[in-house]
């Protein structure tokens, strides 16, 4: 008994710890998936983009730095058109959050490039990759390199004065590839040759398929380089590209009041989805902060004398006096219901009504005002039916066009900052604001760019303190 | 089989051999050689199982044939036997060559004396003076060179420790947990510390080397109780009721007319002096936009603060959060049973152990059902096995109470002013009531009014309402065992065979209230994680030793291979009824996942250890580990120690001194590794799973790795003495060491435009050194009195010694060489101009070159202030701990202080309520009340400015010293000797009064003074003070 005793004890020493020649090989990460697996499949790469596009809507830093609808809304609330009440954004609402350690100037300048980070490598792996055929990568590449240069052009935008303030400025380092030491600054014409550059290939290699309108499709490319275009002023190149970008995604007044919550809609070029198993709760802008109904933020409102701009037959007119304040200027007079805030609400990045109205601004700019001008009736008519041509030619014909824009595109990408920093105008606050004249920025403002974080001043040996000294 | 039937057995029939025997009653006392009662030691007739164990008191009765022999024994003593005689027998035992005190080390035990590193153990007595509830109590202030910090009052959190420095960065800094032989995986606080018999502190590396790769930060070893051999079986009951406080205050807060006056005075302050208002202009709209800004008006006037700054009316609520939030007299209970004994072949230890302790906030608790058996048997002449099983499962329901969570209970006091209702309130301020006219709290998101509707700080949530309406529910059930047989093979050759097998359970529950708060508009979520934790490890020892003459021999040669995986799942989903809150009520799946991840070490270890005469003493350790951690080129590691020491007192030149009764000296070097807490596969680039977009799969790249990453290394020294003086009236032990990591695993920042933040890699070099002081005394040691004191304290200090790059700045802190991983490097506050009553920093003047002149001047440029090391370092300079001793007649009186004097603390808690109503609805320090109001103000707080500014920034302003006492534990007890106890065959009856916590002196107020070890506060609930009263009985 006591032999067999020591048997078993033996046999189970055995068995358990076994006598495996590879014992320390045999675990393997079950979590992840190595580059092979990745690069040499269509399956993989497509994984690989699917990830990217999840992460830029993902929750970066806190709930005012979540993605890329982060940025945008953080320029939404800088304008005159919508007012913030004590919320999340706040100190962008004061036009006043700009210094190197503050969190929205870490956010955007560590958010996109992040993401260029992950694009680099999705490039690199794509062009090294053995299996994938010339037209996969060619594919896949132009959606990169769209992507890439989307990011980059978001940097320009906030890290320096606008392009044509003086392209020798320095701008944001740029990265080509996966990199470890930190670049020095580059130039504004530097940077913008390189975004040109990516999207010029992008708009030849991107295929117009695509699984949904949350990823790159030729339109998308040729949208971002139209945006682009127009901010360098290059307005033959912005009317072509806007011209393309359009193509396939037709006006439809009638999507306009069901909520802003679903990239179905056939206006919509790009979108970020959401899913209720894929949300990021309540972080995600406009939606939550301009609802103030359902269950989000809440707390935006729009300024009396923007809302009074819209005729009642307008679709575009969502404008209610929820806490019935009547004639009152109180700064929560006016809320909007454009936006349906859920956790499943999808966002918009880009869609066809800017494109027609790069278009319009593009021709009116090169002289040709008369079909500048009945392609701008033509949505106006489909706003509202009631709407009539305007009749104005030069300035005011720019003026028209650029108060459209804003009509159109309240809450999504921050049209009025977009266009008052392109244009090197100010924005002056009016109205029932909360913050007023304290808030406002003169043509050229420095508030319209951001100093460089300190993080990175703290981790580049190629930037110093300097960058920072009058920014 | 055979062992379970030697257990049965013993169980049923002992107590019946003692009543067969009659004859005469022998009764006495058993003390040490100082006359201290010796509780547990051993009276045994010879020959016989029959045998009794001494109470507190020494106190022992045993009924014996006449004329036996008597055997009294006790561990550490030289047993002595007496004929048995009906007169009472006290007998004093003197100590078996004092230091043949026999001492649990790394795979096996030493004596004392033959020790050559540095070992601290904290005996069965100290942890029986001591009624702790968990081990990690035990050891803190008992041991020198030891850091215990316990973060945050929730009961059943482990506490993070740091033996002798902090010798990692990113790797795991804290010790390897041994228990019965075995590397412990699961949480500390499911051993119950009455079921522990030792626990051994190893430091140097002498006595850790032999755990190798994981050995570099110390190694802690918990050895559980087992039974004595041929001793009767005990019954031990205790029980413990107590009541349980916070043991500090928490900081003040503004009252609601103060705070609205101050944010009237902040709203007006930033109309005048940032947007250029007119004094009067600024005023007005102060006055009238109050309300707006705040959201809310708890006064029955529109505009409750008139042009002057005035309050006008009435508040028609004050909250007091902390009352809603905190538990007034949380209950603390602990019940222990325990049956020991043994044959003359087998021991048994069978322990329970209940415990449920409240926290500081409401609905805090930890439960605990801890259960052990140990039996040991010889097989036969030769063989001999044993099995430690350990049940335990503890249950731990935990409301946020650290970090930025909206639901963090701590946060909330401090963030959500008393100008808040606690209940909704209507838009003229009177309480709302619903359809059944019943009060609701507050969410501060009703959005249907815009007064008394949307609260500006923290809306949708409730402080209460989370503790309440949310459960975070955290379930571990516990299992190990722990197996050997260990085979003689010659009378000098031995091998033993150890199997452990341990799994942990984690079972972490969420519930969100399906109809307030977060998921409200989900209708509420459950997320549920279960995640196993699974070790297995195998020890195969061949043990020789022999002694020739005054040469005495031992060696080791032992082969290990440990296991461990992790398996977690997780679910969670959103849509459920009112009260259902599990996962099948769920209608709309967020989540799931899972994964299995696995690690393996697989090593060769030997010893060699020499002495002379018991004398001069020798010994080398080394040991070879592979770990799966590393790619196959760099996975193998060699790690090393050796040592030796000197019992001069043996020598005939110091035998002459009288008054040194025993001197040793010892040194030891070693070098160790450390694998720890750096994930599975670290050195691997991968892709991780989990980013899909809609219905596609979606993968992104992890951060940059470095392929070759591998083991930091940790050399340690270490020299100390030993000693007992003037006849045994002081004993003590002082010991330097140095011990320096290279190749530190860490995440080196990258510049952030590499969209990188970091890459992990072995980096730099840190070193720790420090001296460590113990003395213990016997003060008065008389028949009816005696007072024992002890002291420990070290003094300890980390230097970074190497880094690749000349400096890092991590947070709040500069990396250099030269300065300490925890030096603040932050800007310095200059004080508040009097002229504008703006915050100032220092910034130094540079020349157009760049060039630092030496001069600095103040900026009210936050951002342009310079950054300067502050000579204030996190860590203490100096910590330890005082204990005392006390019995006279039948009380007994022992307590525990520890203490840490040195480190700084950045109160960002502080800081935030210092913000000067930055922002609109967040709370306030009464120190607001002396900011400036008028130029020509001398004040160290700025004026106040609703409008974004940096005067709370991190700057030396909310920097402070943080030195503490803590009387960590206090008992005092009455023992029972009363006739009536033999009729109820009582054996021994102790009752006791217990306090933990119960002072404390902090030199920086309104935190607990244990903070992170980088000295951030976060929100953190404190710690409790327990006063509870207790009862033992021995049957």
């Amino acid at each position: 008994m006591k032999k067999l005793y020591f048997i078993f004890w033996v046999t189970i020493n055995i068995s358990l710890i076994g006598c495996e020649k590879n014992f320390l090989d045999q675990p393997r990460p079950t979590e992840s998936v190595n580059s092979s697996v990745i690069f040499e499949s269509r399956d993989g790469a497509e994984a690989f983009m699917s990830g990217i596009l999840r992460v830029s809507r993902s929750k970066f830093e806190r709930d005012d730095s979540g993605g890329l609808y982060s940025m945008y809304f953080a320029r939404v609330v800088k304008g005159n058109d919508l007012i913030l009440g004590y919320q999340w954004y706040l100190f962008d609402y004061e036009n006043d959050n700009r210094e190197p350690t503050y969190v929205r100037t870490t956010f955007s300048w560590e958010f996109p490039y992040s993401m260029i980070n992950q694009l680099n490598l999705f490039i690199d792996g794509v062009k090294n990759s053995s299996s994938l055929s010339e037209a996969e990568k060619d594919e896949f590449l132009g959606q990169g390199y769209a992507m890439r240069a989307f990011y980059y052009f978001q940097l320009s935008l906030e890290f320096q004065h606008t392009y044509s303030y003086d392209p020798s400025l320095p701008a944001p380092p740029i990265y080509e590839e996966p990199a470890l030491e930190g670049r020095p600054m580059s130039t504004m014409s530097e940077l913008y040759e390189f975004i040109l550059s990516d999207l010029n290939t992008a708009v030849q290699t991107t295929p117009q398929n695509r699984i949904n309108k949350s990823y790159i499709n030729r339109n998308v490319a040729y949208a971002i380089l139209a945006r682009v275009h127009q901010v360098m002023g290059n307005w033959q190149e912005a009317a072509n590209a806007a011209a393309i970008a359009k193509q396939g995604y037709d006006l439809n007044s009638s999507e306009y009041a069901l909520g802003f919550d679903d990239m179905n809609a056939k206006e919509w070029i790009w979108a970020m989805p959401q899913r209720s198993d894929q949300t990021n709760y309540f972080l995600i802008a406009p939606h939550s902060f301009t609802d103030n109904v359902n269950d989000g933020y809440g707390l935006a409102f729009w300024n009396v004398e923007f809302t009074s701009l819209f005729t009642q037959t307008d679709v575009r007119n969502t404008f209610v006096d929820l806490y019935n304040v009547g004639n009152g200027d109180q700064f929560f007079a006016r809320s909007s219901s454009k936006f349906t805030f859920a956790f499943s609400s999808d966002i918009p990045i880009i869609r066809s009504p800017e494109m027609i109205l790069i278009e319009i601004e593009a021709k009116a700019r090169l002289g040709n005002e008369t079909e500048a001008s009945s392609l701008l009736l033509e949505l106006q008519q489909n706003r509202d039916p009631n709407a009539q041509a305007s009749g104005n030619t030069g300035s005011a014909l720019i003026e028209e066009i650029l108060l459209e824009r804003r009509k159109e595109l309240y809450g999504e990408m921050g049209v009025e900052w977009f266009d008052a920093k392109r244009l090197r105008r100010g924005i002056t606050r009016t109205g029932n604001h909360r913050v007023g004249s304290s808030a406002n920025l003169v043509p050229d403002d420095k508030k319209f760019f951001l100093k460089i974080p300190q993080k990175e001043i703290d981790t580049n040996t190629n930037i110093d303190d300097s960058i920072n000294s009058n920014r | 089989m055979r062992l379970s039937l030697i257990f049965l057995g013993t169980l049923i029939f002992s107590p019946l051999v003692i009543f067969a025997q009659q004859n005469i009653n022998v009764s006495g006392v058993i003390s040490d050689e100082f006359g201290m009662p010796l509780p547990g030691a051993t009276v045994i007739e010879v020959g016989t199982v029959n045998g009794v164990s001494t109470d507190f008191d020494g106190n022992y009765t045993i009924e014996v044939l006449e004329g036996a022999t008597l055997e009294f024994s006790y561990v550490g003593y030289e047993p002595q036997t007496v004929l048995a005689s009906e007169n009472p027998i006290n007998i004093s035992l003197m100590p078996a060559n004092e230091l043949e005190e026999v001492v649990v080390v790394a795979y096996g035990t030493q004596s004392k004396q033959s020790i050559v590193g540095s070992v601290a153990v904290i005996s069965e007595s100290d942890i029986q003076s001591q009624p702790a509830t968990t081990i990690t109590q035990a050891i803190q202030g008992s041991v020198p060179g030891i850091n215990v910090v316990n973060t945050g009052g929730v009961p059943g959190t482990n506490p993070t420790i740091r033996i002798r420095g902090v010798g990692s960065i990113n790797a795991e800094a804290a010790p390897l947990v041994i228990v019965d032989g075995a590397p412990f995986n699961g949480n500390l606080n499911n051993i119950a510390q009455e079921q522990v018999a030792s626990i051994s502190v190893l430091k140097d590396a002498s006595s850790t080397a032999l755990y190798g790769s994981r050995g570099a930060n110390g190694v802690i070893i918990v050895t559980t109780k087992s039974g004595k051999r041929a001793s009767p079986t005990t019954i031990s009951i205790n029980s413990v009721y107590g009541n349980s406080n916070m043991a500090t205050p928490m900081h003040d807060l503004l009252g609601i007319d103060d705070y609205t006056q101050f944010f009237w005075e902040a709203y007006r302050n930033n109309e005048l002096y940032e947007n250029g208002l007119s004094p009067d202009a600024a005023a007005v709209a102060a006055s009238s936009n109050l309300i707006s800004a705040l959201g809310y008006n708890p006064y029955e006037v529109p505009e409750p603060v008139n042009n002057q700054g005035v309050l006008t009316g009435n508040a028609a609520w004050d909250t007091d959060w902390k009352k809603a939030i905190l538990n007034d007299n949380a209950l603390k209970i602990q019940h222990g049973l325990s049956i020991s004994g043994g044959s003359e072949k087998t021991t048994f230890y069978l322990g329970s152990n209940y415990l449920k302790e409240e926290g500081q906030v409401k609905s805090t608790y930890f439960e605990r059902f801890a259960t052990r058996l140990n039996v040991d048997t010889d097989v036969n002449d030769y063989i001999k096995s044993g099995l430690n099983l350990s049940y335990s499962t503890s249950k731990q329901n935990t409301p946020n109470q650290s970090g930025s969570s909206y639901s963090n209970s701590i946060q909330w006091i401090y963030t959500v002013p008393s100008y808040y209702p606690l209940y909704k309130r209507n838009s003229d301020g009177t309480l709302f009531k619903d359809s059944s006219d019943a009060y609701l709290l507050d969410y501060g998101n009703n959005n249907s009014q815009i007064v008394n509707g949307i609260r500006p700080a923290l809306s949708n949530e409730n402080g209460l309402g989370a503790v309440m309406n949310n459960e975070i529910l955290k379930s571990r059930t516990y299992l190990s065992m722990n197996g050997y047989i260990k085979i003689d093979i010659l009378p000098e050759l031995n091998f033993k065979s150890n199997i452990f097998y341990e799994r942990a359970t984690l079972d972490n529950f969420r519930y969100t209230h399906n109809k307030y708060g977060a998921a409200s508009s989900v209708q509420g979520r459950v997320s549920q994680d279960r995640d196993f934790y699974t070790t297995l490890n195998a020890i195969q020892t061949l043990n020789y030793s022999k002694s020739f003459g005054s040469h005495n021999f031992t060696a080791d040669a032992i082969f290990e291979s440990y296991r461990f995986e992790q398996n977690l799942l997780e679910a969670q989903g959103t849509g459920y009824l009112p009260g259902v809150k599990v996962l099948n009520g769920s209608t709309v799946p967020e989540s799931v996942g899972g994964s299995i991840n696995e690690e393996r070490i697989l090593s060769a270890i030997s010893r060699f250890s020499y002495n002379y005469d018991n004398t001069y003493f020798a010994e080398v350790s080394y040991r070879r580990d592979g770990s799966t951690k590393f790619s196959k080129d760099t996975r193998w590691g060699n790690f090393y120690s050796f040592g030796g020491s000197w019992i001069a007192s043996n020598e005939t030149f110091i035998d002459d001194i009288e008054w040194i009764d025993y001197l040793k000296l010892k040194f030891s070097y070693g070098e160790l590794g450390n694998n720890r807490d750096i994930g599975f596969f670290p050195y691997l680039q991968v892709f991780d799973t989990g980013y899909n977009q809609l219905d596609n799969t979606g993968v992104i790249s992890s951060e940059f790795v470095d392929p070759n990453l591998t083991w930091e290394k940790t050399a340690l020294y270490n020299f100390g003495t030993e000693f007992t003086l003037f006849e045994g009236k002081l004993e003590g032990g002082i010991e330097y060491y140095s011990k320096e990591s290279i190749d530190l695993i860490y995440d080196k920042p990258l510049a952030l435009s590499t969209g990188n933040e970091s890459i992990k890699t072995n980096v730099g070099a840190i070193k720790n050194y420090g001296v460590e002081f113990s003395f213990n005394s016997m003060v008065v040691s008389q028949e009816d009195l005696t007072v024992n004191l002890g002291i420990n304290f070290s003094f300890d200090r980390n230097k970074i010694t190497n880094l690749t790059q000349e400096e890092f700045i991590n947070g709040s802190k500069k990396w250099k060489v030269g300065k300490s991983l925890y030096d603040f490097f932050i800007r310095e506050s200059a004080g508040v101009d009097p002229e504008d009553g703006y915050q100032m920093w220092y910034k130094d003047v540079e020349t157009n070159q760049g060039v630092k002149t030496g001069e600095r001047i103040t900026t009210k440029e936050y951002g342009e202030a310079t950054r300067y090391y502050m000579d204030k370092s996190s860590l203490p300079k100096m910590l330890g701990g005082f204990n005392a001793n006390v019995s006279y007649k039948k009380f007994d009186l022992s307590a525990l202080f520890n203490f840490s004097f040195g480190s700084y603390v950045y109160d960002s808690v502080y800081a935030s309520l210092m913000s000067g109503f930055e922002s609109p609805g967040r709370a306030g320090h009464p120190d607001l009340v002396n900011r400036w109001q008028a130029p020509g103000d001398q004040t160290n707080v700025p004026l106040f400015l609703n409008g974004q500014n940096d005067f709370n920034s991190r700057s030396s302003r909310f920097l402070f010293k943080n030195n503490y006492i803590r009387l960590r534990g206090v008992n005092l007890g009455y023992t029972f000797d009363e006739t009536w106890m033999e009729k109820y065959q009582v054996q021994g009856l102790r009752v006791y009064f217990q306090g933990d916590n119960i002072f404390t002196y902090q030199s920086h107020k309104g935190i607990d003074p244990e903070q992170a070890l980088s000295g951030l506060t976060n929100y953190r609930s404190h710690q409790m003070k327990t006063f509870s009263l207790g009862m033992n009985i021995q049957l």
